[in-house]
């Protein structure tokens, strides 16, 4: 397919030259095997914060959204800066699975399968939070458009929060989708592997799910199209859903949220916040399913670039709104700007600022983008970093507004922290199932990858 | 509702059902309501007596669903408001102002409007007490009557016996009630007490020109006041007859001059705020500013006056100050609220030299509000401890709480072998008393008032009584020997034998007695043969050198010492602290301090810097054996070296609401010269080490630089403000009908906070304790912003109530995903709550923040435990408005259901809404009437004329966001700017 003019000059995408049948093995191996410890330890850390999250979800619907730190003037902080923090990560999965499948971008056989399965699982996370954050969550299937018996009443089409419910269910729609594509031929080689007497179940749910594939030209040549269709409608997705989630703010009065400043600003950071999480995933997965053949330091690497162009776009955007706040002549705006920077929230401004504009900026070395420790450390503070960019845009911004006597503070509750590793122990207890029950690397596009490596190599020598 | 019964024809509830069809689930819904409409019927207690006349009579008797008013006299405080209570189904459920009242004009205060709360207080005793032991009454009186004949057979002998401790009386039948008491007991004494009194006023009023009286007042006529420690626009004698006259005396577009308001001021108060110019002085140099004025005045006038230091102002400022009062002489008024005879006998003689006494101070005309007699009181307490008082019936006093010197009080009760009390609760004087025979809430007695003599009002039930409680009059008149004492027969015997004589000669409106008694109960007021103003005294008989020398002696003494002068001061909702247990007033941000739910230690920015100490810091203050712990507060406007404590805290027996909230400052109280002095010297502050954060709804208290409250100069005024050009890109919304708007005038608006409490009452607006307001979740629809401009050595207050702004491009109304706030086609922006999913998004894009979400359920939740938290205090639930569920935004509707109800009554009668027949809960209770609703579609309506005054304005226009609310920017006359 695809694999066939593979250049030279590109590094090896898979190492040590495996068979076709090694790369199956090697693939599958976590789905037959008994989970390691290490799994187990990360498993138990995941789903104690799940439950720590579910426990403080419970209380909160029970009680009010009063056991927040919430108040007269910031009527949003920890929840939607989550919800745009998760919406984020989602991005880079799309980016990869869709934009670089169009650019036709090798690299990205190993790591899009696990960026895909991160999307949903993000995505999952994020669908929560506007669902928790309602006063009135039992009734929040009122903001989806469809005749009903409430007049009918029909929803607000002005209002940026439906947007928003169209934007998310589409990309989850599209994205689920696409992944679930992209396994079909793995579940057929699962569905083929689960010949022993004990696999029947197996069996019978690979060969469910494999929609009978059988391999033949013309299976892969249509597959291949519907694959191109696929990210061809992602691929707008990938700019349109963080644009419209951009807009909850940029269509407010409220200074620091009302610019048009605000979509490639928060596609960029969208983009460069979900690099920063698949890197961080697939450091450790790659260590702790011994998969290093497979996602080598030159996939790390070449994330590593896009999260220093997706950073530095970031750090553009940050002067910008800077500059324009002064340039703009608005007093209010220059009064958020200048209160964000000095504020009593200046510290989780100057985080931002380091984590997602200055730190990055180390990754113009080859030293540092091959250096997994370093990668490691900083995608972890990338995350850190794009987390308070959305806490500083909300918090800041609404906590100082129009008229000073409503001028407040925000301290996050229990509760709130609760919600919020939750919804971490919600993704990694999937993303921890999902390495054991499914493939995680594309097997059949890695093996295409492998055997054009294989023929250059013999080609070369 | 109001629909249903006029029956327009504009299709109501009823229409297309047609009982000949009527369905099985039909007859269920008519059962399930006829049945839940009879056992609603029968919770209500049905009034005692079917002579009541209600102001409007619906054929005779009160329909449900639609409200009854009685005209009735708050029992708030001593200046004797004459109101309207409106009861629905037999309850009483909000207080208005009575507009043929002459004290109040139609408008209350906040605690006038919080009194209806008080009413269904479950804090109230629910019967007498009998050693503490719930009794009937027939064991009280048998108890009762062969105790006080023993005190009378002994005093007849000894000389001692009876005593009679209570608040202001200003009732005619009362005092005659009380004299005719006393008659038959021989030796008995009665000695008045107020927490806060006016006593050396009076005294200096009778050495001064020979009536030992508190004069009326004429704000109204004033060119010049000069307010000496005078809070008259927030809590000083009756300040809502005050502020209504003070307001009315502005008026910045009558083209004339304005009338110039100076305030000499150790504390910052809303009067303060208020004045044109305002000085600040510590509390030992306002007799100082008092002598520096007269020594200026004096001099003008060519008279010799007493030579003294002059307090630490700028001296051109009092220079200024004497020019503009010997300038206006007979026009001008000093008012001073020190209750001390030297500063009092000095103001005297300074409006004796302006030739104020007679004009602009009417002694023909007292005041009865407030007769506390602390000398009296201090002599009783010395009787006591003497051991020659057999028996005590206090009514309406609370002396262990709100005495200094509460100790020796109850040390004194120690030794008195019968002690009543006729308190509605068990408080921390009733708690000692052998008996207790609770009084009747206001709103369920008969009674009268003579608030300013020869005026003259009438109280009437709007209830029966809830409780087993009987009126003082009833037992004070079974225990003279009458089998069945009848308060209300007792109180129109007295009018028809004492007052109608009086005032019959003189009018030719009524007939009868019974014709004249009708309509007086029905009118709530009346005045009767007004006295003819007496001459203006010749001369100022007051010892002017006395009085310096005292004043000097006190600025010594306070000088001498070391530590720090306390003022203290009150709170317009907390007063002196007698409503304590009521949570619409412990939840009303103080207007200065904007802190709600207990008092803390003011002090200046500038001290706190010295002493190392942070917002919030807990201190304890030591004064002798006084030790109050507290959180200190930053308030500019106070002079360095003395900080000052609001009274009224600090409960111990007056409720659950009440109970340790604050500290109790009564002790500081100083005595001098027999007067309880509002201010005390040597107080010295510690710290504690530990911090709190003060229940403050406000942390913010600059404008930084923004135009939200704007002042103008008189020039300014003249010239107009500059028209701000502001392009839209959107085209106006289509409107048809009536168009809702508002205009709020900052000039007039005193910050007295009545809108809040009325406006809370009005809307079933809840409370919701000191952590959620600490947590910035307070949920008044209304508020009152509080900011500093100027420096911070002469900074300048200025206050800006702020609701709904209804604007017309809302910014709340295009983020709702739920069409929850949608816009009216008469101009009002609609919170419909039962569609509200609670995404708080309206709020975070409502520029004004007025938005108030229901964070937790505050209705039947026992975490915020208030009125809605059970059945007696859900009764004064306003049935008109929906009681919100957690989860869901609100926020001011500009009262719709007043205005539906407006319209309806219009459109029964078959005529068009006339301008100013719709007013809000706000606007009604507003006493400098600042407040103007109405239709902007008719360019002849007050609003309309109001928002095309030059000193309107919107709030934040550049925005473009069109409001219906907007301001009548201040004036602030000062006399430099006059010159130029």
């Amino acid at each position: 397919m695809i694999a066939d003019s593979f250049v030279l000059l590109r590094p090896s995408w898979v190492e040590g030259r495996p068979t076709m049948r090694q790369i199956t093995d090697d693939v599958s191996r976590p789905l037959t095997s008994r989970p390691t410890l290490g799994w187990w330890a990360c498993f138990a850390a995941a789903s104690l914060a799940l439950a720590w999250g579910a426990a403080s979800a419970t209380y909160e619907v029970a009680t009010g959204i009063g056991t927040w730190g919430l108040n007269k003037t910031v009527g949003w902080a920890f929840d939607i800066t989550n919800f745009v923090f998760w919406i984020g990560i989602g991005h880079a999965g799309t980016l990869i699975s869709a934009i670089l499948l169009l650019f036709r971008q090798k690299w990205r056989t190993s790591i899009s399968r696990s960026a895909e399965a991160m999307t949903i699982f993000a995505v999952m996370c994020a669908g929560l939070f506007p669902l928790l954050h309602m006063g009135r969550p039992w009734f929040g299937f009122w903001i989806f458009p469809y005749p009903n018996t409430r007049g009918p009443l029909w929803v607000n089409f002005r209002s940026p929060l439906v947007w928003d419910v169209v934007a998310i269910s589409t990309y989850f729609t599209i994205s689920f989708v696409f992944w679930f594509v992209g396994m079909i031929p793995d579940f057929a080689t699962l569905r083929d592997r689960a010949a022993g007497r004990g696999d029947r179940w197996r069996r019978k749910v690979f060969g469910l799910l494999s929609f009978g594939w059988d391999g033949s030209w013309r299976t892969w040549s249509r597959y291949e199209m519907l694959s191109l269709i696929l990210a061809g409608l992602a691929t707008p997705l990938v700019l349109s859903v963080h644009s419209i989630v951009s807009m909850d703010f940029a269509t407010g009065l409220v200074p620091g949220w009302h610019t048009t400043l605000f979509p490639p600003y928060f596609v960029a950071g969208a983009i460069f916040s979900g690099f920063g999480m698949v890197l961080t995933l697939l450091i450790l997965t790659r260590k702790v399913m011994g998969l290093e053949r497979y996602i080598t330091i030159h996939h790390l690497e070449a994330m590593a670039k896009i999260t220093l162009l997706t950073g530095s776009m970031v750090g553009f955007a940050y002067l910008t709104e800077l500059f324009l706040a002064w340039f703009g002549g608005n007093p209010y705006e220059r009064a958020a700007f200048w209160n964000r920077a000095t504020g009593p929230f200046a510290w989780a401004y100057w985080t931002m600022v380091t984590c997602n504009a200055i730190l990055p900026q180390l990754l113009w070395s080859k030293r540092a983008r091959t250096s997994v420790p370093v990668l490691f450390v900083l995608s972890l503070l990338v995350n850190v970093g794009m987390w308070f960019e959305r806490f500083v845009i909300i918090v800041t911004s609404l906590h100082r507004d129009f008229l000073p006597s409503s001028w407040w503070f925000y301290k996050p509750t229990i509760i709130e922290v609760g919600i919020l590793v939750g919804s971490f122990g919600l993704f990694f207890t999937c993303f921890l199932l999902f390495i054991r029950a499914l493939p995680m690397v594309a097997m059949w596009e890695v093996k295409g990858v492998a055997a054009a490596a294989a023929r250059a190599g013999e080609a070369h020598a | 509702m109001l629909k249903d019964f006029v029956g327009s024809g504009a299709g109501g509830l009823g229409e297309g059902w047609d009982p000949g069809e009527a369905s099985r689930r039909d007859f269920l819904k008519l059962m399930g309501f006829s049945l839940g409409a009879a056992a609603l019927a029968s919770c209500t207690p049905i009034p005692e007596r079917q002579a009541v006349p209600p102001l409007t009579l619906a054929d005779g008797a009160p329909l449900p669903g639609v409200e009854t008013w009685y005209a009735t006299t708050c029992g708030g405080c001593g200046a004797g408001c004459g109101l309207l209570a409106k009861t629905r189904d037999g309850r009483p459920i909000k207080i208005e102002g009575n507009p043929s009242s002459p004290i109040s004009g139609g408008a209350t205060c906040a605690v006038g409007q919080a009194s209806v709360l008080s009413l269904y207080d479950d804090g109230r005793l629910k019967g007498p007490l009998l050693h503490g032991r719930p009794a009937s009454w027939a064991e009280i009186d048998a108890w009762i009557a062969p105790r006080l004949e023993a005190i009378s057979a002994q005093s007849a002998a000894r000389g001692s016996g009876l005593a009679l401790l209570t608040g202001t009386i200003h009732s005619p039948s009362s005092r005659k009630l009380i004299a005719d008491f006393l008659a038959r007991h021989p030796g008995a004494r009665h000695a008045v007490w107020e927490p806060v009194s006016l006593a050396a006023t009076r005294e200096a009023n009778r050495r001064s020109f020979g009536r030992a009286v508190v004069p009326s007042y004429r704000f109204d006529k004033a060119r010049v006041v000069v307010g000496l420690e005078a809070d008259f626009l927030g809590t000083w004698l009756s300040p809502v007859e005050i502020a209504r006259a003070w307001a009315r005396g502005r008026r910045p577009e009558g083209g004339g001059p304005l009338p110039r308001h100076y305030q000499i001021e150790s504390g910052m108060s809303l009067t303060g705020g208020k004045a044109d110019r305002r000085l600040a002085v510590l509390p030992s140099e306002l007799g100082l500013a008092a002598l520096a004025l007269i020594r200026r005045v004096a001099r003008r006038a060519g008279e010799a006056a007493p030579d003294a230091p002059d307090p630490a102002v700028d001296p051109r400022a009092l220079d200024a100050m004497a020019d503009d009062l010997w300038n206006h002489r007979g026009e001008s008024l000093v008012v001073s609220g020190v209750n001390d005879l030297a500063v009092q006998t000095a103001v005297n003689r300074l409006s004796f030299l302006l030739g104020n006494v007679g004009r602009t101070i009417d002694l023909g005309r007292p005041s009865r509000q407030n007769q506390g007699d602390e000398i009296a009181v201090a002599e009783l307490i010395a009787a006591m401890e003497r051991g020659e008082v057999q028996g005590l019936l206090l009514w309406g006093v609370n002396p262990l709480y709100d005495h200094p010197e509460a100790a020796r009080i109850a040390r004194a009760l120690e030794g008195v072998p019968l002690k009543i009390s006729f308190a509605e609760r068990l408080d921390e004087t009733a708690a000692l008393a052998d008996m207790v025979a609770p009084d009747h809430h206001y709103l369920e007695s008969w009674g009268d008032a003579e608030p300013v003599e020869g005026c003259y009002g009438l109280r009437q039930p709007a209830i029966a009584p809830l409780f087993d409680t009987r009126a003082v009059s009833a037992s004070l008149l079974r225990w003279m020997g009458e089998e069945q004492p009848d308060a209300y027969r007792h109180l129109r015997e007295h009018w028809q034998r004492e007052l109608f004589p009086r005032r019959f000669p003189h009018q030719t409106r009524w007939a009868s007695f019974d014709d004249f008694w009708d309509h007086s109960l029905q009118d709530g007021s009346c005045e009767i043969a007004p006295p003819a103003p007496g001459p203006a005294p010749a001369r100022d008989a007051g010892d002017l050198a006395a009085a310096t020398a005292s004043i000097l002696a006190a600025h010594q003494e306070s000088r001498g010492q070391k530590g720090y002068e306390v003022l203290l001061y009150e709170k317009v909702g907390m007063r002196d602290g007698r409503h304590a247990n009521n949570p619409w007033l412990q939840e009303l941000p103080d207007p200065v301090s904007r802190v709600a739910w207990g008092n803390q230690i003011d002090l200046s920015p500038r001290m706190a810097a010295e002493l190392g100490l942070e917002e919030g810091d807990v201190v304890k203050l030591r004064h002798g054996a006084t030790t109050l712990e507290l959180p200190v507060r930053f308030q500019l406007g106070q002079p360095h070296g003395m900080v000052a404590v609001a009274l009224g805290y600090g409960r111990t027996r007056a409720g659950k609401v009440a109970d340790g909230v604050g500290a109790n400052a009564f002790p500081l109280v100083a005595v001098r010269d027999g007067f309880h002095r509002n201010w005390a010297s040597g107080a010295r502050l510690e710290k504690t080490g530990y911090s709190e954060t003060l229940a403050a709804v406000q942390r913010h208290s600059s404008m930084e630089g923004r135009p939200i409250v704007r002042t103008l100069t008189p020039a300014e005024l003249r010239k107009g403000q500059e028209e701000e050009r502001h392009d839209s890109l959107w085209k106006e919304w289509p409107r048809e009908g009536h168009h809702w708007g508002m205009a709020i005038d900052l000039d007039a608006c005193t910050g007295c906070s009545a809108c809040v409490v009325a406006c809370q009452a009005e809307n079933n607006v809840p409370v919701v304790g000191p952590d959620e307001v600490t947590r910035g979740r307070e949920m008044h629809w209304i508020r009152i912003d509080r900011y500093f401009e100027g420096s911070a050595e002469a900074p300048r207050m200025v206050l800006q109530p702020m609701m709904c702004q209804h604007c017309g491009n809302a910014p709340c109304e295009t983020v709702c995903p739920v069409l929850a706030t949608v816009h009216s086609a008469d101009g009002l922006n609609q919170q419909v709550y039962n569609r509200c999913v609670g995404t708080r998004y309206c709020e975070n894009n409502c520029p004004y923040k007025v938005r108030r979400f229901n964070w937790f359920r505050y209705a039947g939740n026992p975490r915020f435990d208030y009125n809605m938290n059970s059945d007696l205090g859900r009764m004064v639930l306003n049935p008109d408005v929906v009681v919100r569920s957690r989860g869901v935004m609100e926020k001011c509707s500009l009262c719709i259901q007043r205005i539906q109800a407006g319209k309806l009554r219009a459109e029964a009668a078959g005529e068009k809404l006339p301008d100013g027949a719709i007013r809000t809960a706000c606007q009604q209770a507003c006493p400098a009437e600042a407040i103007t609703f109405g239709d902007l579609a008719d360019p002849q309506s007050e609003v309309s004329r109001k928002q095309a005054s030059p000193r309107f304005y919107h709030v934040l226009e550049e925005l473009n966001t069109r409001p219906v609310v907007g301001y009548l920017a201040r004036v602030r006359n000062l006399p430099e700017e006059e010159k130029a």
